[in-house]
């Protein structure tokens, strides 16, 4: 680019508000390593040149965030006091009531964060797995105490800020997040699990997760938002980058469960080395607008991974799951599913594409999205997308939209269910298939639990 | 759907222009476009002033149009577009001599067993003699039951208010860019109406027409089933057709009106040095059904697919669609139906075959609108990959916004299995027959659709194809 041409630019970029802006970023850096202020200024060119997405490029061209999002009402959360990262178990009463209640049921765990507006105010882990040498605690905590693993991993080659508006802001404007790291060869039996909390209207929220499991590690994460119906929007922004080296076992969960008039848009990359498993699984309940990316890469021979999703939109919904499957290495196997049930005005949008790289011979990879519309006003829109440039490989995708399988409604109620009932039932039947295939304690109950609440409502 | 143009396209065409020696011509314009080129083209038609107002304005459409950016590479197509002449009239005697034909093209010819007569029909060098007395019997046939079968310049001064009542209603002028373009500047196609009731059972063959105006690179083809009629029209041949043209941007628009049945078979096989980029649409009146069955096996990049427009309660549409993609090709086709009415139901079948370098990419749409109760659909792809260098893509988009709707879409991808080979190779069965037989097992539910002649053509052909592909 030449000098005159960055002298032409000078006109705000788009999305730079009174709120997010350069002195945001600089706020946020100013007591941080000079690496991690450069990343932030970094990422923050990259967000001033980077035009917010329109509905003219194909990976939004459902989801018209101009027309969805008001970034100039909005006000970065505020940053938390040096350590409150600190507090113990003890400390939680201080925490919102709506994210005690969550936690409450999460008892069983091998560790625990909470946060709130993306900023953590409670961890604990059980001394034996600290003793293993695992790592669990608070991103700005961890900018201190392992800032090599965080140069190497935070922001780089996982999430990069050139993979979007919304990632470049997130990687500029990020306020802490997760660090959970676990060394070769350790191993939870229990999930790790965070709870997140929105407090209210009016608030932009960037917070990320970083998982790095070395060879031969095994752990799960389970990761729930929520809050309250909100008064104003607020945008929940999360980036989550899933390292899992050479055969290790991760699964990673994401319940979603904000209340409306929440913008919920998440960034999810996984990268899954020789052997290793890496299983996700996202749960669409709330918001108002919900935005998950997730990019699934397959980098090692023999690595795999199961790719869930599962989402039920009501009222005026929108949501919005654009996935991705790169196979960049031979016999690596990746399936997935996301299945969705849409009432009211709920407009659902699933897009997919399984991308089979030159020389991933042996590859499997699978990908179905079916779709249940139980009103006259919802919409489902599906764009399942294979790009294959391997001649040994067995891909197939399907996708379908429909209504509740009239016969097995007919069968229920000839046995003396009510409409109503039987209806909820072959909701259950069809999103339960999710569930079923990765069936992580607690998790399963809860999701239920949400989903029959909602489908009282509707 | 926010974004049309994402998936406009649509279209078939292929049409062999000739091979024509550029002294010979009655009267060309000079390379490149602009408004007087396409007063040219006007006046040289003898035109309506309404058809030539049609043209300027879809001139402007098109100026305005950027070039689209998905589907196949475009990007050396700009430079290719100034320097064609945008309208030649040939004249009567194709002027070139058989030695100019290329080699491979004619020893294709050969090994398909093509008549010499035929052969230099194919490669633009004479019009189809040896068919006229065949050709002027059906013609006749035809004629008695009010058919009308012509060029669409015929169609425009002959029968100028049934012309003026449908012409561009299908697809109109800012429908898309290359839409847009071909409305400016076209030239030659067919112009066919079945009056009521009327039941053909022999295929309208476009082949068999002798035009005065051969059919040329901006082809735009208009036909009109009217209630309850049944025909169907083929369009092209397997065999390779030869051109110096290095761009094709037809249009087709069909009007199925209530109870008819109409289908539209085209078999494309340009020459490898071929832009191929078509628009063709049927609208699907209550109770009527269109099927589109459509081969794409030569050009460069194809972009091209079918539609069928569900706007009449009960409509039904087909698209059978099969594309080869070589070394050095890009089948970028597929189809599309719009469900817009009750009760209307549709089907999509893609098979691709990938070979060498070539790719071949599904593009579809699926859409379902609000109040189209008990639409059902059902898409199915299947891609086969010869090579470790091929490639296949499967972008299919589907719309839903009616709950009392079924849609459904699967694709597969697979190659060749080694067992399949090597049991038909323990039976005796060179690698080369054996992959043809798979290869032709693969493509059978579409070829067995084709009339049996085009069949033969068309098994011969892929064996001619799978030579040199294994070991």
């Amino acid at each position: 680019m030449t000098e005159a041409s960055v002298i032409e630019t000078s006109a705000p970029a788009e999305g730079v508000t009174e709120t997010l802006n350069r002195e945001a970023v600089e706020r946020a850096a100013a007591q941080e390593p000079t690496w991690l202020a450069e990343r932030r200024a970094h990422a923050w060119d990259v967000y001033e040149r980077t035009p917010l997405p329109s509905t003219k490029l194909e990976e939004w061209r459902y989801t018209d965030v101009r027309r969805l999002l008001d970034l100039d009402a909005l006000t970065p959360a505020p940053r938390p006091e040096a350590g409150t990262g600190e507090a113990l178990l003890e400390g939680l009463d201080g925490l919102p009531a709506g994210l005690r209640a969550v936690m409450a049921e999460d008892r069983e765990a091998a560790g625990h964060v909470a946060i709130v507006d993306g900023c953590v105010r409670h961890v604990d882990l059980s001394d034996e797995l600290a003793r293993q040498g695992i790592v669990l605690t608070s991103l700005a905590r961890a900018v201190q105490l392992h800032p090599e693993l965080l140069e190497e991993h935070l922001a780089t080659h996982a999430v990069p800020p050139e993979e979007g508006k919304f990632q470049a802001l997130n990687a500029a404007l990020w306020a802490d997040g997760v660090f959970l790291y676990v060394p070769a060869g350790a191993s939870l039996d229990l999930p790790v699990r965070v709870s997140r909390w929105l407090s209210g209207g009016g608030l932009a929220v960037f917070s990320r997760t970083l998982i790095v499991a070395e060879a031969g590690a095994r752990v799960s994460f389970v990761d729930e938002i929520v809050s309250d119906d909100l008064d104003a929007q607020s945008l929940e922004s999360s980036v989550v980058e899933v390292i899992a080296r050479d055969g290790a076992q991760v699964q990673y969960v994401s319940l979603q469960r904000l209340g409306h008039r929440a913008f919920y848009q998440a960034a999810q990359r996984t990268l899954a080395g020789r052997d290793a498993t890496l299983d996700t699984l996202n749960v669409s309940l709330g918001a108002s607008v919900a935005r998950v990316d997730l990019n699934a890469r397959l980098l090692g021979p023999g690595a795999n991974s199961d790719m869930l999703g599962l989402y039920f939109g009501d009222g005026d919904q929108h949501f919005d799951h654009n996935t991705s499957q790169d196979h960049e290495a031979p016999n690596a196997h990746s399936d997935l599913l996301y299945k969705g049930a849409l009432d009211g005005h709920a407009h659902a949008v699933f897009r997919g594409i399984i991308r089979v790289h030159e020389g991933a011979q042996g590859t499997d990879a699978y990908q179905t999205n079916r779709n249940l519309i139980l009103s006259e006003h919802a919409r489902a829109d599906s764009l399942p997308n294979l790009e294959i440039e391997a001649d040994d490989v067995r891909c197939s995708h399907g996708a379908t939209v429909g209504q509740l399988d009239q016969e097995t409604l007919f069968y229920l109620m000839s046995r003396g269910i009510p409409q109503q009932p039987a209806e909820r039932l072959v909701v259950m039947g069809f999103l339960g298939e999710v569930l079923s295939r990765l069936p992580l304690g607690g998790v399963v109950d809860k999701v239920t639990r949400a989903i029959e609440v909602k489908l009282r409502h509707g | 759907m926010p974004q049309n143009e994402v998936i406009e396209g649509l279209g078939l065409d292929e049409y062999k222009y000739g091979f024509v020696d550029e002294e010979q011509h009655v009267f060309r314009t000079r390379p490149g476009l602009d408004e007087e080129i396409v007063r040219q083209i006007s006046a040289q038609k003898e035109e309506p002033e309404w058809m030539l107002e049609f043209r300027l304005k879809a001139l402007k459409i098109y100026e305005s149009k950027p070039m689209p950016t998905w589907g196949g590479d475009l990007s050396e197509l700009e430079d290719t577009l100034d320097q064609i002449y945008f309208y030649v009239r040939p004249s009567e005697r194709m002027g070139t001599s058989w030695d100019e034909v290329p080699e491979n093209i004619k020893r294709t010819y050969e090994r398909l067993g093509i008549p010499e007569a035929e052969q230099k029909v194919l490669a633009g060098l004479g019009a189809q003699y040896e068919s006229e007395m065949v050709y002027h019997s059906l013609k006749e046939e035809w004629e008695a039951q009010g058919v009308i079968f012509d060029s669409i310049e015929d169609g425009l001064r002959k029968h100028p208010e049934l012309f003026r009542k449908y012409f561009a209603t299908v697809v109109p002028p800012g429908d898309n860019k290359f839409a847009a373009l071909n409305s400016a500047v076209w030239s030659g196609g067919s112009f066919v109406y079945i009056p009521p009731g009327v039941e053909l059972d022999t295929p309208l063959q476009a082949y068999f027409r002798v035009n005065q105006e051969r059919m040329g690179q901006f082809e735009r083809t208009l036909i009109i089933a009217d209630e309850n009629s049944r025909a169907h029209y083929i369009e092209g041949c397997t065999a390779p057709v030869y051109s110096t043209e290095s761009f094709h941007s037809g249009v087709i628009e069909i009007v199925v009106l209530p109870g008819a049945h109409f289908r539209y078979t085209t078999i494309q096989n340009w020459s490898n040095n071929m832009y191929n980029l078509v628009t063709q649409r049927a609208l699907v009146h209550r109770g009527a059904a269109m099927e589109w069955l459509d081969g794409n096996l030569g050009s460069k990049l194809t972009m091209k697919y079918p539609s069928c427009y569900l706007v009449g309660e009960g409509a039904h549409g087909s698209i059978l669609s099969i594309a080869y993609a070589g070394d050095g090709q890009h089948q970028d086709t597929g189809g599309k139906v719009v469900h817009a009415a009750p009760n209307t139901s549709s089907t999509i079948v893609s098979k691709s075959i990938s070979k060498g370098h070539g790719r071949s990419s599904y593009r579809g749409l699926c859409k379902v609108y609000e109040g189209a109760v008990n639409s059902r659909s059902n898409v199915e792809c299947d891609a086969l990959l010869i090579n470790e260098t091929s490639r296949t893509d499967t972008y299919p988009y589907i719309e839903i916004e009616e709950k009392r709707a079924s849609v459904g879409h699967e694709a597969t991808v697979s190659k060749v299995g080694d067992e399949q080979l090597f049991y038909l190779m323990s039976r005796g069965m060179s690698e080369e027959e054996a992959m043809a037989l798979i290869v032709r097992g693969f493509i059978e539910p579409i070829a067995k659709e084709l009339p049996l002649e085009y069949a033969v053509e068309l098994n011969k052909l892929i064996e001619l194809e799978m030579e040199g592909s294994v070991g």
